[in-house]
């Protein structure tokens, strides 16, 4: 294998892979990107055998084949290259020699069989969204997925393609993050998926802000094709649970409150204690909302934001994270608070299809 | 004025005072009439209960039945049809054989025997109070016999006084009921309880004794149990054991079997300690059902009255069975419907190599760097006049610490000095552990090593956190300002009737726990709060480490005292175990944390978190100093 390549255009596609090559490895194939050069194109690809990230780009292909190379120790070298072409040529024994300007580099490979066969972008149904879109609703919800191993369907975000519409969904148990968008697709290609918190992250990582993003799905695994990038992940294997019951049919009180600024009163009373488990507590009394925050060793905190409010009083406690989360991954301006009373579920709503469900916290 | 002459006791005095032997309390006279249904061979038996057995104590079986005559002899001390002569007494294959436990049982309740032989054309009815014959009368019914026990000590108050609750006495028979139930899983059996079905089990076929342990316990249960099978040297082993991880605080979910009879010995408690060696801790005990099978000439059962114990001939051969057939069933510890799914195949493989010796308590730190130890900055747990550490006892001095990769690694120290300890000045310098540390890898897949300024520190990371949560959780209880955290969805949990009867007795104390437990009838409870501090619990787990909590400190305290601090730290306890992976960044902080807390070096149950070796030590190992 011979190639010829910019430095900029090797550099990021090696920067687009390499996020799942895992440090820590028993199996040393996996700490190297798979290096295929075929008709003016090479296609970088690394796997930690649940996600594998492939990733196409232009190059002049002077001799076809194919060799792996240790991912980052390549990506750290071409960092540092001067901006020029780079040349990569492989023998049989699969070393690879870098020449670039007046640097040159021999690197060790191992043969490209040993690499784990990747499993190609195909599927019964394609689903087809805006990468921008699904980086959104990713965003608005991943961050509310369990982390606790113990409870594996819930360490990912759910998927269900149902109705012409895509209804993400994650929750820990205690707050639960849903976002709805149209997607077109044909009765049959109805299904559901629990995609693993870390694809979703890589996703949101990768994704661009538009062009289309195109998603597969075939035995148990899913593919996401957009650009030239193609990421592949195994599916967490269960029965995601009944969210719907966890969404309360009605609320006695909505309140209309501006996001940044409840965003901004509820970080800076998080500053007085930096134990996990505290409480945010909210009064809201007659259009103003009162939100406090009481460490024993430290003080306390208190900020009072004006609301249109003139129901009943209401006090509520929260975990402050459980509200930070979904208030920074929002763009609106206004967001609803819907409660009922201290012992029931509130609900965070805005003008998207998004719907968000905290338990409260009592103080016994 | 007394005349105290020797006499020969009157037959009614005779089997109250073997009553005391045979029948202890409502569970021991079910565990005779249940012998006896089996030995009669009935394939199919019906127990049932009321209040707690005092009331009554009903079994009906489908088996041989008796004749009038021998019914009459069945009620008669020492009549047995088990045995003929001394001989027999060598080679016992029935259950029970000495004869006095019908009389005995009798003699101490209001007794109705119906019984009819297959084929014949009527029963007898036979009634008894106790112990006096009241009537004897043909009577019509299917073959095989009822027993009715009924006002169980109505004519011995002092025995009666000695009965416990309702509920204790109730634990108790279904205790025995599932003793009964797994020695002969191919015998259908029911239990009603007040008129509740409480178990019904159907005879099992090809996989009886598996089917039988669902049937009783529940599918989470077996899931959690491996088979185990071993023959060699006239001993046959099988059964289930529990994995390691399912372990219990004490022996009760133990059921051993020999030639088929419950029983217990010094001996087995020693060979399954020693067929889980190194899997489990000291003070934890497997769970396991167990029939071990010997020529029956070599097993002594007539040591005990009530049978509860045995002695092996050849206790060598018994003791190797047992250890080896529990070997063989864990030898592949981890199989892959133990893994959960989420869990990738390299990580898969790496296990088992990992730390083998310590598999229950395996915990991994994510990204550990991979060769270069000693790349991390310190971390300055304790800077309590702000001077930097001295530098004079540092093989591997600040300086010569490369800087950490960057994206890689802890917080920068300066985050740590700045934000994470505001409480530091409040320790006083005495108690300070050390004024820096940084952590340089990990052994045995668990212990974590540590390097301080004047030696080297390995820490139990699971007693550390345990430690932590502890003093947080019971700092904020003593201020009674427990938060609480509201499910989603609230989780039900069932818990056996013993255990369910103790999370009841103490429900108040749970709920000023922080935890949103209610009765939700029958012996199921529901949660639907947590303790704000113990996020990432599984509701189940809290529960059980509760439970067992409550067992081994109930027997010792009196009522009602059972202390919440012994609660809490059963719930921090199920909260560590929770996680099993924490990443180099929650180690750091939970060295910060743990030097903020009043004792740092021992959890709450006593264990050591920290082992200390200064350089002065390692020195003097070394041949550099005397």
């Amino acid at each position: 294998m011979k190639i010829e390549i910019p430095k900029s255009a090797l550099l990021e596609a090696l920067q687009a892979v390499q996020n799942v090559v895992s440090i820590r490895t028993t199996l040393p194939i996996l700490s190297n990107v798979l290096i295929q050069a075929e008709k003016g194109r090479i296609c970088l690809t690394t796997t930690d055998l649940d996600v594998s990230i492939q990733c196409r780009v232009d190059a002049k292909v002077l001799k076809g084949g194919a060799t792996t190379l240790p991912a980052r120790r390549l990506s750290s070298i071409v960092r540092e290259l001067p901006s020029a072409d780079i040349e990569i040529e492989v023998d049989d024994k699969d070393t690879a020699q870098v020449h670039c300007g007046s640097s040159f580099y021999k690197i060790m490979g191992l043969s490209e069989e040993e690499f784990p066969p990747i499993s190609k972008a195909e599927g019964k149904f394609c689903y087809t969204l805006d990468q921008g879109a699904f980086r959104e609703m990713l965003r608005k919800t991943a961050y509310a997925a369990s982390t606790d191993e113990t409870r594996f369907v819930l360490n990912g975000v759910f998927l269900s393609f149902k109705d012409n519409k895509l209804v993400m969904v994650a929750t820990d148990g205690r707050r639960l993050a849903l976002v709805e968008h149209e997607v077109e697709f044909p009765a049959e290609a109805e299904v559901d998926l629990i995609l693993p918190s870390k694809v979703a992250a890589e996703l949101v990582h990768t994704l661009g802000d538009n062009g289309e993003l195109r998603i597969f799905t075939k035995d148990n695994r899913v593919m996401f094709e957009f650009g030239e990038v193609v990421i592949s992940s195994k599916l967490i294997e269960g029965t995601y649970p009944n969210y719907r019951q966890v969404i309360p049919a009605q609320c006695e009180e909505r309140v209309a409150v501006e996001r940044e600024t409840l965003l901004s009163a509820l970080k800076r009373v998080s500053l007085v204690t930096t134990e996990k488990a505290t409480a945010a507590h909210l009064t809201f009394g007659k259009n103003q909302l009162v939100v406090s925050m009481t460490a024993p060793d430290v003080g306390e905190a208190r900020e009072t934001i004006p609301i249109k409010y003139t129901g009943k009083e209401l006090h509520v406690a929260f975990n402050p994270e459980y509200m930070i989360d979904p208030l920074k991954n929002l763009n609106n301006d206004e967001i609803y608070v819907e409660l009922t009373d201290d012992l029931s579920p509130g609900v965070i709503k805005c003008d998207i299809p998004f719907l968000y469900v905290l338990m409260p916290m009592r103080v016994s | 004025m007394s005349h105290a002459n020797i006499r020969v006791l009157p037959e009614n005095v005779v089997n109250k005072i073997a009553a005391g032997e045979v029948v202890e309390r409502p569970a021991s006279v079910l565990k005779e009439l249940m012998e006896n249904a089996l030995d009669a061979g009935a394939s199919r038996i019906e127990v049932e209960i009321a209040a707690g057995g005092r009331k009554l104590v009903a079994i009906s079986d489908n088996g041989r039945g008796m004749d009038r005559d021998n019914a009459l002899l069945s009620i008669e001390r020492h009549a047995t049809s088990k045995i003929l002569d001394v001989d027999d007494i060598e080679h016992i294959n029935t259950l029970g054989f000495r004869g006095e436990a019908l009389a005995a049982i009798a003699s101490v309740s209001r007794f109705r025997l119906t019984t009819a032989r297959q084929g014949d054309v009527s029963g007898t009815e036979i009634t008894l109070s106790g112990g006096k014959i009241q009537d004897v009368r043909e009577i019509g019914g299917p073959a095989g016999t009822r027993l009715e026990v009924r006002d169980l000590f109505f004519n011995v108050p002092a025995r009666r006084k000695f009965l416990r609750t309702q509920q204790t006495e109730l634990t108790h028979i279904r205790n025995t009921f599932t003793f009964q139930a797994l020695a002969y899983p191919t015998v259908g059996m029911s239990l009603t309880v007040d008129g509740r079905v409480m178990h019904q089990l159907a005879p099992g076929g090809a996989q009886a004794i598996r089917d039988r342990v669902r049937d009783l316990f529940g599918e989470d249960y077996l899931r959690q149990l491996r088979e185990v099978a071993f023959e060699g040297n006239g001993v046959k082993v099988r059964g289930f054991a529990g994995l390691p991880a399912f372990s219990r605080a004490d022996r009760t979910e133990q059921y051993l079997f020999v030639n088929g009879r419950a029983t217990g010995a010094p001996l087995l408690g020693y060979a399954i300690r020693a067929g889980y060696h190194s899997l489990l801790p000291r003070d934890r005990h497997a769970v396991m059902v167990l029939f071990i099978e010997v020529d029956p000439g070599s097993v002594d059962v007539n040591v005990h009255p009530t049978k509860k114990e045995v002695r092996f001939r050849q206790p060598s051969e018994v003791r190797d069975g047992v250890i080896a057939a529990l070997q063989g069933a864990f030898a592949m510890t981890t199989t892959p419907d133990t893994m959960p799914p989420g869990i990738s195949g390299a990580e898969f493989a790496a296990a088992p190599s990992r730390g083998s010796a310590l598999p229950d308590l395996q915990l991994a730190i994510d990204d550990l760097p991979p060769s270069r130890i000693f790349r991390y900055p310190r971390i300055p747990i304790q800077t309590t006049d702000g001077s930097p550490p001295s530098a004079m006892h540092q093989p591997f001095g600040p300086g010569n610490a490369p800087p950490r990769p960057a994206g890689v690694g802890p917080p920068a120290p300066t985050e740590s000095e700045s934000g994470v300890r505001p409480q530091a000045a409040d320790v006083p310098d005495a108690d300070a552990p050390w004024s820096w540390c940084r952590v340089l890898g990990q052994v045995g897949a668990l212990y974590v090593v540590l390097e301080i300024e004047d030696g080297m520190v390995l820490m139990d990371p699971h007693a550390a956190h345990e430690r932590v949560l502890y003093e947080r959780f019971m700092n904020r209880f003593t201020e009674g300002k427990i938060l609480s955290q509201s499910l989603l969805v609230p989780d039900t949990v069932e818990l056996n009737p013993t255990d369910a009867d103790r999370v009841r007795r103490h429900t108040d104390i749970l709920r000023r726990m922080g935890i949103g437990i209610a009765d939700f009838g029958g012996d199921s409870f529901v949660i639907d709060a947590l303790p704000a501090f113990l996020v990432s619990v599984q509701p189940k787990k809290l529960l059980a480490e509760i439970v067992r909590e409550l067992e081994v400190g109930g027997a010792g305290r009196a009522r009602g005292k059972l202390n919440e601090s012994a609660l809490i730290q059963a719930s921090c306890k199920a909260a560590v175990k929770s996680r099993d992976a924490l990443t180099l960044d929650e180690i750091e902080q939970l060295v910060i944390d743990l030097a903020g807390t009043r004792m740092p070096y021992t959890c709450p149950h006593g264990r050591p978190t920290l082992i200390y070796m200064s350089f002065h030590e390692l020195n003097k190992k070394f041949g550099r100093e005397h």
